[in-house]
């Protein structure tokens, strides 16, 4: 029985996944054309493009700053959800998790209503003080930060619950003003999910595709991103290219969940060294 | 005075956690707010340390009227019941914690000259308090390596650190098993009588009180049943409640006493003597325990006397005896008399 159903995981991951990646792997290795030279040396080319220089710059820069608003605000919004009592705040959790049930396409499609210069809400009054978003690298920023949001929040939210109050009620107990027993008490205790988080957040930054598409406007050195430029490339009959730029993107995704299992595997043991003593 | 709370209330919701307290704590004594779960003596201390605030009433610490301070700005120390120390500290850390932070003869920053002697004063306090506290070989540990009762002791030293004008403990023993607590109890009456800071502990254990307390608050209800010293909540209890509450009570005749002040004869004849009949007889320990069916009376008396009394008094179930209180008997009206008084 137990061999059957790892049998039938094993072949659905393959199919799902390992077939597929094997296949973005295998291509971007492979020759171009007949008699054409492959491997490492070509694939190393390719990237050497400066378009794809440029789409890899621009995700790079849309996926920093993307983490960074998102660390800072996640943390933030996450002590106020769990340390404050106050009305709406079961409707601010929930708006909290949208942007992980939403469409990306629909997320990029709402910023556009709201900030484009032409038809957005804000967008004629943001022009007027000469900031365009939509178009532009913050709309790009705005519009990943969006999708990735409760990432951060969500991995925060749960250690918080779990420490209670009592240490950093002690601390001001002490004398700690409110950033002394945040800095000194919270920060520390909620290090490992807060990293955890922002790694998180940086894979799905770095491979967003939805949300950008729409915002961006997407053409060569202008507002392509790496994942923008794996489509256009793809389409448009330029292929190997597309292969590895998409390869690059697997290696940092592999990378990341790297990051992330060696992150948890020191926070098991803390937690164990704890339950041994009585 | 040293803590002065005048006509403070709170309440959550309908629920009424306090209503209405008056009561002055007097400087360097060991006073314990005794009271059953829920009866509103956490949310009282945790009142005076400012970790919550009363809906209307005023908190005065040394003098000063604190009921609008933060609590940093009030200068208490407090232990919580599951010690909340710090768990990425070491024990020498969490020590240090209050005498770093401070703005005024704390920790100066790195790029200060004065910083290397800051650290010095700071581990020679911390030393001194970890002597005091007998954690000096655990310094480098961190908290998970240590026992519940030394975590207790750990938080009371990151309490003492700051030089509080009052140290708060809330339900301080009360996750610790029973022979730690114990200990710890002895060990804390010790530790203030040599520090002397003004000290309130709450527990709902009324031996752990009568122990150490120099003076207990009875409450109940959200209201304060009464104050006094160990001997006259025991000998003179205001009322029906803290009788019951500070030891094991028993009803006869008009009045409810200890069983141990009761005064058992297989003979009549003592004047105000109740006659009943013997229905159990428990030994337990020391003492023997009598389950007495008293004519008259709906609910039985139980009676403790010596085990040298009882093997004297030679006593059986079926045997018919005479009970009356003990000269000198504490006692209170029983609260619903229903018994036509017989005496023979």
């Amino acid at each position: 029985m137990t061999l059957a159903l790892r049998f039938l995981v094993i072949a659905y991951l393959a199919v799902l996944v390992v077939w597929p990646l094997w296949e973005v792997t295998s291509r971007t290795f492979a020759p171009t054309e007949r008699n054409a030279a492959g491997g490492v040396a070509a694939f190393l080319e390719r990237l050497q493009d400066p378009s794809v220089a440029y789409a890899f710059s621009l995700t790079g820069t849309v996926a920093f700053w993307a983490v960074l608003i998102n660390t800072v605000f996640g943390v933030g919004i996450s002590l106020l959800l769990v340390r404050y009592q106050f009305p709406g705040r079961r409707v601010l959790s929930v708006l909290v998790d949208l942007p992980m049930s939403v469409s990306p396409v629909v997320v990029g499609l709402a910023l556009v209503l709201a900030y484009s210069s032409g038809q957005g809400w804000f967008g004629e009054a943001l022009e007027g003080v000469g900031i365009l978003i939509i178009g532009t690298t913050p709309g790009l920023v705005m519009a990943t930060a969006f999708v990735s949001l409760p990432l951060v929040v969500r991995e925060i939210v749960p250690v918080l619950e779990e420490v209670g109050t009592d240490a950093e009620l002690a601390a001001s107990s002490l004398g700690a003003s409110g950033w002394q027993t945040f800095r000194r008490i919270t920060l520390p205790t909620i290090k490992w999910a807060v990293v955890y988080g922002v790694v998180l957040s940086m894979a799905r930054s770095l491979g967003e595709f939805g949300a950008v598409k729409i915002v961006s406007p997407g053409a060569e050195f202008r507002g392509e991103t790496a994942t923008i430029l794996i489509q256009n490339r793809y389409t448009n009959y330029e292929e190997p290219t597309a292969y590895a730029a998409a390869f690059v993107l697997v290696l940092a995704s592999v990378l990341a969940l790297v990051v992330v299992s060696l992150l948890r595997k020191p926070e098991h043991e803390s937690e164990n060294l704890q339950e041994v003593s009585p | 005075m040293s803590i002065e709370v005048r006509g403070v209330s709170k309440t959550y919701g309908d629920f009424v956690a306090l209503g209405d307290i008056n009561v002055s704590l007097p400087t360097g004594q060991l006073t314990a707010l005794l009271g059953p779960s829920g009866g509103g003596k956490s949310t009282l201390l945790r009142i005076i340390a400012g970790l919550e605030s009363a809906d209307s009433g005023s908190v005065e610490i040394e003098g000063t009227d604190a009921t609008r301070l933060p609590p940093q700005k009030r200068n208490v120390g407090f232990v919580f019941q599951h010690y909340a120390v710090f768990k990425h500290m070491t024990v020498a850390k969490n020590v240090a914690f209050g005498l770093e932070i401070r703005t005024h003869g704390g920790l100066r920053p790195p790029w200060a000259p004065q910083r290397r002697r800051d650290r010095e004063r700071i581990r020679a306090k911390v030393a001194e308090l970890l002597e005091l506290v007998h954690l000096s070989q655990f310094a480098h540990r961190l908290p998970s390596q240590l026992s519940g009762g030394q975590r207790q002791r750990l938080a009371l030293a990151r309490a003492l650190a700051v030089e509080p004008s009052v140290l708060l403990l809330d339900e301080p023993f009360g996750a610790l098993d029973a022979k730690v607590r114990k200990e710890l109890r002895d060990w804390l009456r010790r530790l203030h009588d040599e520090v002397h800071v003004t000290t309130v502990f709450v527990t709902h254990d009324q031996e752990e009180a009568l122990e150490v307390a120099d003076e207990i608050v009875v409450i109940n209800e959200g209201r304060i049943e009464q104050i006094g010293t160990p001997d006259q909540l025991y000998d003179e209890p205001a009322n029906d409640f803290v009788m019951g509450f500070l030891g094991e009570v028993t009803r006869l005749g008009p009045v409810r006493l200890r069983p141990h002040d009761i005064e058992l004869s297989p003979t009549p004849g003592a004047p105000g003597a109740l006659p009943g009949l013997v229905t159990r007889a428990l030994r337990v320990g020391f003492e023997v325990r009598y389950t007495v069916e008293v004519d008259g009376q709906a609910e039985p008396a139980l009676v403790v006397v010596s085990r040298t009394h009882a093997r004297a008094l030679d006593l059986d179930p079926g045997a018919r005896v005479w009970l009356r209180p003990l000269t000198g008997a504490t006692s209170v009206a029983a609260p619903e008399p229903r018994l036509e008084v017989a005496s023979a």
